[in-house]
């Protein structure tokens, strides 16, 4: 026993420390916990196309991202009226599912929804309906003038059945990003055909190798190039439909003439937001097609490209092709909970967020989906300085995204990423990943409970 | 006669021993137990529940079992946990083992007590906060390491995150974050030996390398014991690794890589609870078969 | 070869061969150190630079002062310094976690290991059957319990769970199985202590180095949780850091290229990441005085 003794000051500290962890233990054991009983509301009215709980007074219960945050704040502060309790979570990004998972847990527990919801991705109607959490909007809450005002085919993502179950936040309509000084010192115009497209790239190769006119290295690269050229990948037919083709001809063409490209070097397949771009490309950027939200969060943010150099463009098209088309990556959405007793509140809030000019006319990052308040963002991003001339092909080109591609529940991005990219590491062209993409698409759509057409 | 009584009386005080010992043991067990059917049992018992009944609630025998695996992502799961088990548990076992010994040689307690927070220190980086470092240290153009990625025979960060790549990356991060707890509680374990043990085994003649074999690690065995279970359990269900490889490499690398990460996109991503569940509790079984096989073999439960 | 010259034989040798196998471990154990230090050394530099530097510098370069001081104000200008909330909020759950954690694991490790009652093989047994589940379908039970007892929304809904730390029981259980005799406890038993005296006055002295160890397991997996915080509020000014982290990484451009124009930059995401990494480490320096400090200096086992 002696020998096993601790030492005193062991023993000293032991019994300072003992007292206070045995009345810590104490409290834990006494904690109770009270529950407090939840009155079950009944009377519940059907309006507006979907049954409506009992309306209340409280706050108005707002989830938004850290980017749209500003939006919250700014409505509060000119509705100081407004009880507005504000979340922010990640924003649905990077298939995080986060608004998914909760809605199935409050949707067994029987509450815990948001009002309005803001997410970054726009496929959220393919669970939010089933899931009985998105409200129709185009039923008695938002007024037909109102919804006439997006741009043309700007809420197909929210439409299932002919009902509308969500507004978009803002568009990505991809054009062709341009640095017009460098262009002009090398003497090229822009193209306007594919064709004169693939020319170009082949004659900056030559001509000033390691410049670029393009980047399809990115997981939505398929968004820009193919969804353009009008390639079936993506054919979203009815809510648990899709059609999809990706050995068509608007598909080997585009994807003969990036091989092309990429073969020559003129376009890279890094990724614009790798570090290999970032470090050996960063100047050498031409062309590019691209999404409207490249202006800033590429050229501007990530590449820091200095002001009055980058311009926009009308997306390419094809040879004797009539009717333009240009492709979209991404884009947010609001939604509108059905579990919501605040829909007046929800409803003024939804209509201020996304058509307003305080924030989307002015404030909004992204190009934003309501056409008026696209005019005044487009000012405002004219007399911000950085571009070089104005951006009036984004506004051509956001009536213009070929609605041939859909929004559906799987990820096309993650396919393409975990399916083309590292096949286009080893060297393989992407023609000849076509049958393999095809083949993935396929089997992730069944496995989501898809009804697929080939 | 003395004799018999003294004998008498001492079994006599150690039933009755016995049976204060067994009340207060299980005093000390109580709120334990509150906690365990709170927290561990009844959601075990639960997610089982929902393993064999549908979405309404009715049984449906083994036909979540038998639509998950059908599921095109099923079988290459498998394959890539099995691959990654190997190189895990064997990382593991091998260099902490090796490395808590190499530790307890150290005589400065300065410096060994630097290294253990040095192997520590990844330890504290967990999920989200270790996506940058990777996505830094795998890629060639700005890793501090590129010229023995260069060695290696990669120049971008797609070469290195080839699918071949992949078992062995997660085994990597894994270990670099995982390894410093276990170093510590071995380290902490080797202290335990009784000198005299270690005196003897010296005066025997014993050399470094024949203690730690004979000695050291024969009296570590509970712990390693303990190790490999929840090592096993813990790379069975393999999921914040390529999580984490999928968010750096953009999708690229990663995302479907693991059951563990199956299950959370049947649960979440198609809303299918009772499929996830089905495949929790596979794996579930897999750990408990593997756990059963060492507990038995290795006398873990024996309570001296 | 007489004895005596072979012993001086030896003595000779030793020297030689001791350095060389000095040497051997003392290289393997710095090789160690530079696997496991590295990423987090670049970590560190990685906080001092601009995004620019991070990309365009070598990778083991010091960026500057002034670049540390911007990404801070970067970071805490983020929702209006929330990283400090979240950081109060992990503290929070941590601690009060931790507390009944080791209320209750140690007396239960303690007679896992060092009593005889009914049922304790069964509870080694469920124990570690619990410890093997997978937790991605236990969020979803989890979550109902706590909704049924009218928890959802407050610390408690994380704290509980948290609570429960099987692990540490079974730390508790091996330490006190592997390092403490049976005779201890029955010598103490003879001298007419109650079983709670000898748990109060014989073990729990015993037992400091697997408290710390506990404790401090405990308060890693406290502190790092994700998942269970991540789903079980619903509000974000209860968000502990772990979660905090990974908002500010889905702000990075690269890593959510839709995040649009208010992003987060790498080097202020690298920042955050140690700020959040901090205090585990200062907690380990502090358990890892108490690791081996309560040794059984020559006691025997056997």
């Amino acid at each position: 026993m002696p020998v096993n003794k601790p030492s005193f000051s062991q023993e000293r500290v032991l019994n300072r420390r003992r007292p206070a962890l045995l009345a810590g233990c104490a409290a834990m054991v006494v904690l109770t916990v009270a529950g407090c009983g939840s009155g079950g509301g009944t009377g519940t009215t059907a309006k507006d196309g979907f049954t409506q709980v009992p309306q209340k007074d409280g706050a108005l219960t707002v989830w938004v991202d850290a980017t749209r945050l500003e939006a919250a704040k700014l409505y509060q502060k000119l509705h100081p009226d407004v009880k507005l309790d504000i979340v922010t979570y990640d924003g649905n990004a990077n298939g995080s599912n986060y608004l998914q998972t909760k809605v199935q847990l409050f949707n067994r527990t029987g509450k815990g929804w948001p009002d309005v919801v803001f997410s970054s991705q726009n496929n959220e109607v393919t669970w939010a309906v089933d899931a009985g959490f998105a409200a129709p909007l185009n039923k008695g809450l938002i007024p037909e003038a109102t919804l006439g005002q997006f741009a043309n085919g700007a809420n197909d993502v929210c439409t299932v059945n002919g009902t509308l179950y969500c507004l978009r936040n803002d568009l990505s309509q991809v054009v062709l990003w341009y640095n017009a000084p460098l262009m002009k010192k090398f003497g090229y115009t822009v193209p306007t055909t594919w064709e004169e497209y693939q020319r170009l790239g082949e004659k900056v190769a030559k001509e000033h190798p390691a410049y670029l006119v393009g980047d399809a290295g990115d997981s939505f690269t398929p968004e820009i190039y193919l969804w353009a050229s009008k390639c079936g990948a993506n054919d979203i037919t009815g809510p648990k439909a899709v059609s999809v083709n990706t050995t068509s001809e608007a598909c080997t063409k585009m994807a003969k003439l990036m091989d092309v490209l990429i073969k020559n070097k003129s376009m890279s397949i890094s990724g614009v937001f790798s570090t290999d771009f970032a470090k050996a490309k960063a100047d050498k950027v031409l062309l590019m097609p691209g999404p409207a939200w490249y202006g800033g969060a590429v050229f501007k943010s990530t590449l820091k490209t200095p002001a009055q150099q980058i311009a926009a463009a009308p997306i390419p098209q094809w040879k004797g092709d009539t009717a333009p088309s240009t492709g979209n990556v991404g884009g947010g959405t609001w939604l509108l909970s059905q579990h919501s007793a605040h829909i007046k509140a929800a409803t003024d809030f939804l209509k201020w967020v996304t058509t307003d000019n305080a924030y989307q006319g002015e404030k909004a990052p992204g190009f934003p989906a309501h056409a008026p308040a696209a005019e005044n963002w487009l000012k405002a991003q004219g007399s911000s300085g950085y571009f070089a001339g104005d951006l009036g092909a984004l506004k051509d080109a956001s009536s213009q995204v070929w609605p041939g591609w859909g929004s559906g529940q799987f990820s096309q991005e993650a396919i393409w990423a975990a399916t083309v990219k590292p096949g286009m590491t080893q060297g393989k062209t992407i023609a000849s990943l076509l049958p393999a993409w095809q083949d993935t698409i396929v089997k992730y759509a069944e496995s989501n409970g898809y009804k697929v057409s080939q | 006669m003395t004799l018999t009584r003294s004998l008498s009386g001492s079994a006599h005080r150690r039933r009755r021993g016995a049976g204060r010992q067994s009340r207060a043991g299980v005093a000390f067990v109580a709120t334990y137990v509150l906690l365990l059917i709170a927290f561990g049992i009844l959601p075990t018992g639960y997610a089982v529940y929902f393993a064999f009944t549908d979405a309404g609630g009715t049984f449906t025998g083994f036909s979540n079992f038998v639509t998950t695996a059908r599921d095109f992502r099923f079988m290459d799961a498998v394959g890539h946990v099995a691959v990654y088990l190997v190189f895990w548990l064997v990382s593991l076992v091998v260099f902490v083992v090796g490395l808590a010994l190499l530790l307890h040689r150290v005589a400065s307690g300065t410096v060994s007590k630097a290294l253990r927070f040095f192997y520590y220190i990844p330890g504290a980086l967990a999920g989200a906060a270790s996506v940058l470092v990777w996505l830094f240290m795998l890629d060639p153009t700005v890793s501090p390491v590129s010229s023995l990625l260069g060695t290696l025979g990669f120049d971008t960060f797609g070469e290195v995150v080839a699918p071949g790549n992949l078992a062995l990356l997660f085994a990597i991060i894994a270990f670099w974050t995982g390894a410093g707890g276990w170093i510590v509680v071995m380290y902490g374990a080797l202290n335990n030996i009784p000198k005299d043990v270690m005196e003897a085994a010296h005066i025997d003649g014993a050399g470094a390398w024949q203690t730690a074999w004979h000695v050291q690690i024969p009296m570590l065995r509970k712990w390693i014991v303990y190790m490999v279970i929840l090592a096993f359990a813990g790379g069975a269900q393999l999921f914040v690794e390529p999580q984490l490889l999928a968010l750096a490499s953009v999708g690229v690398a990663g995302r479907d890589y693991s059951l563990n990460q199956l299950t959370y996109d049947f649960a979440f991503q198609m809303n299918n609870i009772n499929g996830a569940a089905a495949v929790s509790v596979e794996l579930l079984v897999v750990s408990v078969s593997a756990a059963a096989l060492f507990v038995a073999r290795s006398g873990f439960f024996d309570a001296d | 070869m007489s004895r005596a010259q072979h012993s001086a034989s030896r003595r000779r040798r030793r020297p030689a061969r001791y350095m060389s196998s000095r040497l051997l471990t003392g290289s393997a154990l710095a090789v160690f150190v530079v696997f496991f230090v590295l990423p987090v050394l670049w970590l560190v530099l990685a906080a001092t630079k601009t995004d620019q530097q991070l990309v365009h510098d070598s990778p083991l370069s010091f960026g500057s002062w002034h670049a540390l001081k911007a990404n801070w104000d970067a970071l805490t200008a983020f929702q209006d310094n929330a990283i400090m909330l979240w950081l109060r909020n992990s503290a929070l759950y941590a601690v009060v976690s931790l507390v009944i954690t080791l209320c209750v694991s140690v007396p239960a490790g303690y007679a896992l290991a060092m009593t005889e009652f009914r049922g304790r093989r069964t509870l080694l047994i469920a124990t570690l059957v619990v410890m093997l589940m997978p937790n991605a379908t236990l969020v979803v039970p989890l979550f109902l319990e706590i909704n049924a007892v009218h928890l959802i929304g407050t610390m408690w809904s994380i704290i509980l769970p948290y609570s429960f730390y099987p692990f540490g029981v079974y730390l508790t259980y091996i330490y006190f199985t592997t390092a403490v005799p049976k005779d201890l406890l029955a010598a103490a038993r003879m001298d007419g202590c109650s079983e709670f005296g000898v748990f109060r006055l014989v073990a729990l002295p015993l037992a400091t180095p697997v408290i710390a160890l506990v404790g401090f397991f405990s308060f890693v997996a406290n502190w790092t949780n994700y998942f269970l915080p991540y789903v079980m509020l619903p509000e974000s000014d209860q968000m502990p850091v772990q979660v905090g982290v990974g908002t500010l990484l889905s702000s990075v451009p690269s890593f959510n290229p839709t995040v649009g124009s208010l992003a987060i930059e790498r080097p202020q995401l690298a920042l955050a990441t140690l700020v959040a990494i901090t205090p585990v480490l200062i907690v380990f320096l502090f358990a890892q005085r108490f690791l081996v400090s309560g040794m059984l200096a020559g006691a025997t086992k056997e």
